[in-house]
């Protein structure tokens, strides 16, 4: 036979993986805004450009299928179209002879089903979903819709300061977010084409690490209004609800139940992440705008909620999501068997636990219990353990977090569900006995585990963590009145209590456990639906001029990520992990942004999406 | 393919899968395809893309079928039919898909992508067009893209119309898989698949065999052999036949239109399975209606010494009393007649019987003398019966080691050359022993290209590794055989190294060889005319028999020793006792019962001398010992070695007759000629390499010719013997009667249901017996198996300083022998039509021949022009030529050096030397 070669079959196949990589980025910068019928066609298109040719349902039915959907994005269809393209999408999907035809068939009807909606709209109406449009992406992203381009600019510029001052128009906690935001906002960043998205949290990071946000002056107060506005949880909500109401002139109290304010910021997120003092440099500046009257240890119950309603010309209630979820384990009540929000919360008002030599299992795959099996490395435990029932890519927290507790000595038992909790004979606990689980089918869509055939497994236990959610303490809030659904209150978009006027709900407690941004997002939209309420419509001033956009920088460059201390150092104290940007990488990582807000779709109208 | 074999027909005995199909419960065997079991159960699901043993891709969904318990559709031509399936046929679902997947195809192929279909060649025969309408689409609904993109016509008989293509992908399984061509395939795979057939300007270098399996395969109009605008499928009738060429015994319909035939047709015979080549499909009928025909008797005027138009009956008067009076004064020994290999058995019975009975003579030969004489003298000796041993098909799918020695079936015998390519590419191992790198070679696991006529110390130096590496069957040897210490004893010389000092190969590639071949479970030997055609040819055929008897390959599937025959029909010539020794049936004349029945039966005395063979009728022609002879169609002026020698020996004879379809140089010599009937005119029978008896049948009838039989009969009459008039059937009965091993066999069981199209290979002992596919089994003809013992010795003539060079002759896949058939097909002509010699590239430089330059060739015997085609194909000191084109025919340079045993000439040897014009 003819002679071997290890050339690739074709010189191509070598040569399209770093396309496919730029291909998959242009996926992953997808921008918001963007019609899903015009991606589902997108989709089509590409499904039928890669077909090997064999099989007429794919080969002949997918170009035929993706011009109608075309038809359909362009708003030339009808239900006769619809039709057609539901027929031969069942047949690809039923007659394709491998994944490449079926799949695509097969996403073209779950598309149809998902986006009816969108479908409706290009049938009948002839345009797009109302909003449909593109805006800059990582504006659009956060939830408080910080202008993002315009402080990446500034920073790049050395104007701290000024950042702080453009941050704080829309967010009033830009070292909380600079520290442990999520940030929703890099998501999508346009930047992705081209190599990656920007380091967003770690530019705002460098801006209140070269300049404390409680240095920066507030806005001015409007001139008071006479009306007083209460406010039920100081954390991120509530504070950002207080903030701008008392800029917009309202007389605000905050009730708080704890000791101290900051919410979950304090009392879930260990210090190691966010050290007090930078949450304190926030609240120090939220509470400098004057005319904000906090009640802390002042836990709010039915008859004290009747109350402040009758009191206040609007209420916001801001509780958060402070309850831990419980497992209904045998023995879950047993000595050594602690709720993580239980433990994190201690540690908020500085009651530290000391796990020398003990052996800790959490339980768990969130941030929670991330943040707990850190907390144990850091009080001593000789052995920590996160006992988990997916695989580790299956752990909703996020993926630096669960890969830090792995390199500070964390051990991961995953594919481990509890089973029970074994004890002594004094009745503390000893052991958690964990079911072996093996992943199986996605349900809901997230692969599930089922019992996979093996033995028990026995994870000795001093201490066990449960981190396997939050609850919300709803139940005085709905004897008062206010409605709740799954454990949540009910709001609308607006984030009015239905039937009761002026009572505004948002949040961990209205969302269910998120983010801080969210709940900053929630409180801003607050705090300005509240002014609406009471009659006015204040606009706050910023007053930060925005430096002129340079030319895009459109050389591929590497994403400037933020380093941390060494494991083995950060893990003997709660000091925080994270070093700062150096000044050449903040500049470097601020050149790359593509000021979105003036090139494309940004300089158009309606092309942002900010509030005055 | 059921009952080509006896073990293959075991297996598919084997019911194995039970399933419920519509309802109705069936089994099919392990490995059958839900198809098959629809087909089983009498459900008929339509098919497009799927061809039987070409493509089974499942790409146009049309054959989609329910299974029970799963969510989707399967196709049913490429899912396998598993125990306890539950299939449907046709629901709702379904015919909703096949509609919506026939309209997908019908889209991309539009209503009027050649001027709508009624311009279309294939109107009427289009596949597309019946599974349209079966599944009920008539127009389609997606909007097509207007296409007009260029023909594909430069081949002289194939086209490509890519506007037609449905992308089916069934001509890519032909070529590739059942033909193993390789040169069509898909390209732009993806989206824009299409089909890259090489019959555009560059079809010349594409390797492209012009087989037109692609296009019988195609279902469209895309695919087309250009004739196909001749004729409309409702103008014409389909004649099921034998073709005339090879001895495959490929089966065809002649597609005949007005009394003509216009086209060929494959047929799933069981030799060719659906295969033809470029000769069976393209060549097999031009000459039959060529203007070059004889279409009435010529007589030479002995004044003017020109051949003129006689009647036939002054032309059979004038034989019947020229060979009469030869016979009266000088006996039957001065009489001789070649039989045509070509011709059908009863054609050739008739001849003989002709001859014994009125020329008086046992002077009847036929061309296996200048080709397959020393098989059958060689396997008679050793084993008792000299035809191959073992079906084509059951080489091809059931050996695990083939041994090609001297055989070039690419060429040759292209369908079976398609059979060992595609039995190499899905695991066969082959060894190849040839002089030059035949297309084989490349495909080989080992490839000894040995020196011409060293064979026998080729296959004694494997005997001899056989037996030192234990890998002899030593049960079977002193079972089967006798004689086998004094075979040891002989080829204990025959090391490794005195061989490959011989053969010009290396020791090591000798003992590989061999081992391979011994360690194979079942390996077949099969050779061609490199063995034969050798003054050592006997001895060689006898040393490869040696080789299967040690290792017990005999009498079983996918063994034994096996002799491609040349010609269609050159096994039934020597079957039906055109030979100087046998009757029918190789009964030997010696054998004094056998005479009598023969005696009886006819009703006259036979000599009983044994005659002489062909080739040596041309000394005895010159020194007149023989003074008349009829020619049954054959050329021997373009065939026979030492051309010169050849015209002399005519030109002494008294009388010469010639019956043939053209006026050949030989019957240029004659002094009657008489117009006969080619294949395609006359009922009969072939039997083909593998001993199987096939039909041909009449499908047109070109005035002025007769029939051969009706030839003989009439002469036989007019010179004194009542000769009954009798059809091809009659005469069939009586060699039937005649012939044990011929018993079982009729045209009316030929035609049976019972046969089914397959033949039967003789022996057919009886009217129930079912033939024998594999020989051997158990016992062999002659009961023990012998060896032969002859040693190594060169050929007659090599080179020497005077004729440095070695010349060995062979035929191309393009042509027949004397092309008085393929000549007529100007395409086959138009691909190659000179004469060409090929040298070796060393040879070549040293010669100042370049590449495609004339030369000068020359022997001791004549010299010739030709064209050089350098390469590295033979080695060095060694040349090649075909013998087919008379601008430069080889035979003038070969030499008549016969055969020590059964006198066939040593074609594949003789020096030459060869310069520059």
């Amino acid at each position: 036979m003819s002679a071997l070669s290890i050339e690739p079959k074709t010189a191509a196949d070598a040569k399209v993986e770093s396309y496919l990589k730029r291909f998959e980025r242009r996926v992953e910068a997808a921008p918001p805004g963007q019609c899903p019928l015009t991606t589902v066609a997108s989709f089509l298109e590409t499904g039928a450009n890669q077909t090997c040719g064999k099989c007429v349902p794919c080969r002949d039915g997918l170009p035929k299928l993706s011009e109608l959907m075309r038809e359909l994005a362009n708003c030339q269809a009808n239900n006769e179209t619809l039709g057609t393209m539901c027929a031969l999408a069942q047949m690809i999907r039923d007659a394709s002879d491998c994944a490449v035809g079926y799949e695509a068939a097969q996403a073209t009807l779950d598309a149809l089903d998902t986006f009816s909606e969108e479908v409706e709209a290009h049938l009948v109406g002839h345009s797009c979903t109302q909003g449909m449009g593109q805006s800059v992406p990582c504006e659009t992203l956060c939830p408080a819709h910080v202008n993002v381009p315009g402080y990446i600019a500034l920073v790049g510029e050395g104007r701290y300061a000024d950042a702080i001052k453009l941050i704080r128009k829309d967010n009033p906690f830009p070292t909380a977010c600079a520290l442990v935001c999520e940030h929703p906002c890099e998501k999508r960043c346009r930047r992705i084409l081209i190599d990656a998205p920007l380091n967003i949290r770690g530019i705002k990071k460098m801006a209140v690490d070269q300049v404390a946000a409680d240095s920066v002056a507030t806005p001015e107060r409007l001139p008071d209004s006479g009306k007083r506005i209460a406010v039920v949880g100081g954390g991120p909500s509530g504070l950002t609800c207080a903030y701008y109401a008392a800029l917009m002139g309202h007389s605000v109290t905050v009730f708080e139940a704890n000791h101290s304010l900051g919410g979950m910021m304090r009392y879930g997120i260990p210090a190691y992440r966010f050290p007090r003092e930078r949450l304190d440099e926030d609240i120090r500046a939220i509470l400098s705008v004057g005319n904000i009257e906090v009640k802390c240890d002042t836990r709010i119950d039915a008859v004290a909620m009747a109350k402040i309603n009758d009191e206040f010309d609007a209420v916001y209630v801001a509780i958060g999501a402070q309850l831990g979820k419980t497992l209904k384990l045998e023995n879950g009540d047993a000595e050594g068997v602690v709720s993580a929000v239980d433990l994190l919360q201690k540690i908020g008002d500085g009651d530290y636990p000391d796990f020398s030599g003990k052996k800790v299992v959490v339980v768990g795959g969130g941030n929670v219990a991330m943040d707990c099996a850190r907390t144990s490395v850091r009080a001593g435990a000789s052995e920590v353990t996160v006992a988990y029932r997916r695989r580790q890519s299956d752990m909703t927290a996020l993926v630096e977090e669960v890969e830090a507790a792995v390199v500070e000595g964390v051990e991961m038992a995953v594919l481990e569900a509890p089973a029970r909790v074994e004890v002594d004979e004094s009745g503390h606990c000893s052991a958690l006995i964990t079911q072996p689980q093996m992943i199986g089918a996605v349900k809901r869509g997230r692969p599930a585990p089922v019992a996979a055939k093996k033995p028990e497994r026995r994870i000795e236990a001093d201490v066990i963590l449960i981190a396997v959610g939050q609850d919300i303490d709803v139940d005085p809030f709905v004897d008062f009145g206010m409605h709740a659904e799954r454990g949540s209150f009910i709001a609308n978009g607006q984030l009015e209590s239905p039937d009761l006027p002026g009572v505004y709900v948002g949040g961990d407690c209205q969302s269910g456990p998120a983010t801080v941004i969210k709940a900053i997002g929630a409180g801003k939209v607050a705090a300005r639906n509240i002014d609406e309420y009471l009659g006015y419509h204040h606009t706050l001033s910023c007053d930060v001029a925005l430096p002129e956009p340079k030319q895009n920088d459109r050389m591929p460059k590497g994403r400037v990520e933020i380093a941390e201390r060494p494991a083995r150092e950060r893990k003997n104290d709660f000091l925080g992990v994270e070093y700062g940007m150096s000044l050449e990488e903040a500049e470097q990582e601020c050149g790359r942004c593509l000021r979105c807000d003036c090139f494309g779709a940004g300089c158009q109208v309606d092309g942002r999406f900010q509030y005055v | 393919m059921s009952n080509v074999c006896a073990n293959s027909s075991l297996i598919a005995d084997e019911q194995a899968i039970s399933l419920v199909v519509d309802g109705v419960s069936v089994s099919v065997p392990k490995g059958a395809t839900i198809l098959d079991a629809a087909e089983k159960a009498g459900a008929h699901v339509p098919t497009l893309c799927f061809l039987k043993e070409r493509s089974a891709i499942s790409s146009c969904r049309i054959c989609m079928v329910e299974v029970e318990g799963e969510d989707a559709p399967v196709p049913a031509c490429s899912t396998v039919a598993k125990e306890g399936m539950v299939i449907t046929t046709a629901s709702e679902r379904l015919v909703a898909y096949r509609k919506l997947a026939m309209d997908l195809i019908l889209s991309d192929h539009g209503l009027d992508s050649t001027n709508y279909c009624f311009s279309c060649k294939k109107n009427g025969a289009c596949e597309l067009q019946a599974v349209a309408r079966e599944v009920g689409v008539q127009h389609p609904s997606f909007g097509g893209a207007e296409k007009r993109k260029p023909v594909f016509d430069s081949n002289p008989f194939i086209s490509f119309d890519p506007n037609l293509c449905i992308r089916c992908q069934r001509c890519v399984g032909a070529c590739n898989n059942a033909a193993g061509n390789h040169s069509l395939h898909t390209a732009k795979r993806g989206l824009r698949t299409s089909i890259e057939a090489p019959f555009g300007p560059n079809w010349k270098t594409s390797g492209c065999e012009s087989c037109g399996n692609c296009v019988q395969a195609c279902p469209t109009g895309a695919l087309t052999m250009k004739r196909r605008e001749e004729y409309r499928e409702w103008e014409v009738e389909r004649v099921l036949t034998t073709c005339p060429h090879c001895a495959t015994g490929c089966q065809y319909n002649l597609i005949v239109k007005n009394g003509k035939i216009v086209d060929t047709e494959a047929v799933d015979g069981p030799s060719n399975h659906g295969l033809l080549c470029v000769k069976g499909r393209s060549g097999s009928f031009d000459f039959v209606h060529s203007e070059e025909r004889l279409t009435t008797p010529l007589i030479r005027n002995s004044e003017t010494g020109q051949l003129e138009p006689a009647t036939w009956d002054e032309a059979l008067d004038l034989v019947a009393a020229k060979m009469g009076s030869l016979r009266d004064e000088f006996g039957g020994h001065a009489l001789a007649a070649f039989a045509c290999a070509r011709s059908a058995n009863e054609d050739i019975y008739m001849l003989q019987k002709m001859a014994r009975t009125v020329f008086k003579t046992n002077n009847i030969d036929n061309c296996a003398r200048v080709c397959h004489g020393p098989s059958v003298a060689g396997l008679a000796q050793t084993l008792g019966s000299g035809a191959m041993t073992n079906p084509i098909t059951d080489i091809a799918r059931n050996a695990d080691v083939i041994m090609l020695v001297g055989s070039n079936p690419e060429e040759a015998h292209p369908v079976i050359g398609m059979q060992i390519r595609h039995a190499v590419e899905t695991g066969t191992k082959l060894i190849v022993v040839d002089p030059r790198n035949i297309g084989l070679s490349a495909k080989a696991d080992i490839h000894l290209k040995l020196h011409p006529g060293t064979n026998v110390a080729f296959a004694n130096g494997v005997a001899r590794v056989l037996i030192h590496e234990g890998l002899i069957d030593e049960a079977f040897i002193a079972e089967r055989s006798e004689g086998f210490e004094d075979f040891k004893a002989m080829v204990e010389k025959y090391t490794p190294e005195y061989v490959a000092e011989i053969c010009g190969i290396d020791a090591c590639d000798l003992v590989a060889a061999a081992k391979l071949y011994g360690e194979a479970g079942a390996a077949a030997i099969v050779y061609c005319l490199g063995v034969t055609e050798h003054t050592s040819g006997t001895e060689g055929v006898m040393a490869l028999s040696n080789l299967a008897m040690i290792t017990g390959n005999f009498g079983k599937p996918g063994t034994g020793v096996n002799p491609i025959r040349g010609q269609n029909n050159v096994q039934g010539a020597c079957d039906m006792g055109a030979t100087p020794g046998d009757f029918p049936g190789y009964q030997k004349l010696a054998n004094a019962e056998v005479m009598k029945r023969f005696e009886d039966h006819w009703g006259v005395e036979i000599p009983k001398w044994r005659g002489t063979y062909a080739t040596e009728c041309f000394p005895k022609m010159i020194s007149g010992d023989i003074k008349g002879l009829f020619i049954f169609g054959e050329d021997p002026v373009r065939t026979d070695p030492d051309t010169s020698h050849v015209v002399k020996a005519l030109e002494a004879l008294d009388f010469l007759v010639v019956d043939d379809l053209f006026l050949t140089e030989t019957a240029k010599f004659a002094d009657v000629v008489l117009p006969g009937r080619s294949y395609a005119e006359k009922e009969g029978t072939f039997s083909n390499t593998e001993r199987r008896v096939q039909r041909i049948r009449t499908a047109v009838t070109i005035p002025g010719t007769r029939l051969d039989t009706d030839i003989f009969i009439d002469l036989m009459n007019r010179m004194g013997y009542a000769q009954p008039q009798l059809t091809s059937a009659q005469i069939m009965d009586e060699i039937a009667e005649l012939t044990p091993s011929f018993h079982g066999i009729s045209h009316e069981r030929l035609d049976s249901e019972e046969v089914a199209g397959r033949g039967l290979q003789w022996p057919c002992l009886d009217k129930d017996h079912p033939g024998t596919p594999i020989m051997h089994v158990g016992a062999f003809t002659r009961g023990l198996g012998i060896y032969s013992l002859a040693d190594y010795i060169p050929s007659a003539e090599l080179p020497d300083e005077e004729f440095p060079l070695m010349l060995t002759t062979g035929r191309i896949l393009y042509h027949y022998n004397a092309t008085a058939m393929t000549d007529k097909t100007p395409g086959l002509n138009e691909i190659c039509g000179h004469s060409f010699i090929e040298v070796n590239s060393v040879d070549a430089e040293r010669l100042g021949i370049s590449d495609g330059g004339r030369v000068r060739v020359e022997s001791r015997r004549g010299s010739i022009e030709s064209v050089a085609r350098v390469s590295d194909k033979t080695n060095p000191g060694e040349t090649w030529m075909p013998f087919h084109f008379q601008d430069g025919n080889a035979n003038w340079l070969t030499d008549a050096a016969l055969d020590r045993i059964c006198s066939t000439p040593e074609y594949k040897v003789c020096a030459v030397r060869v310069s520059a014009l």
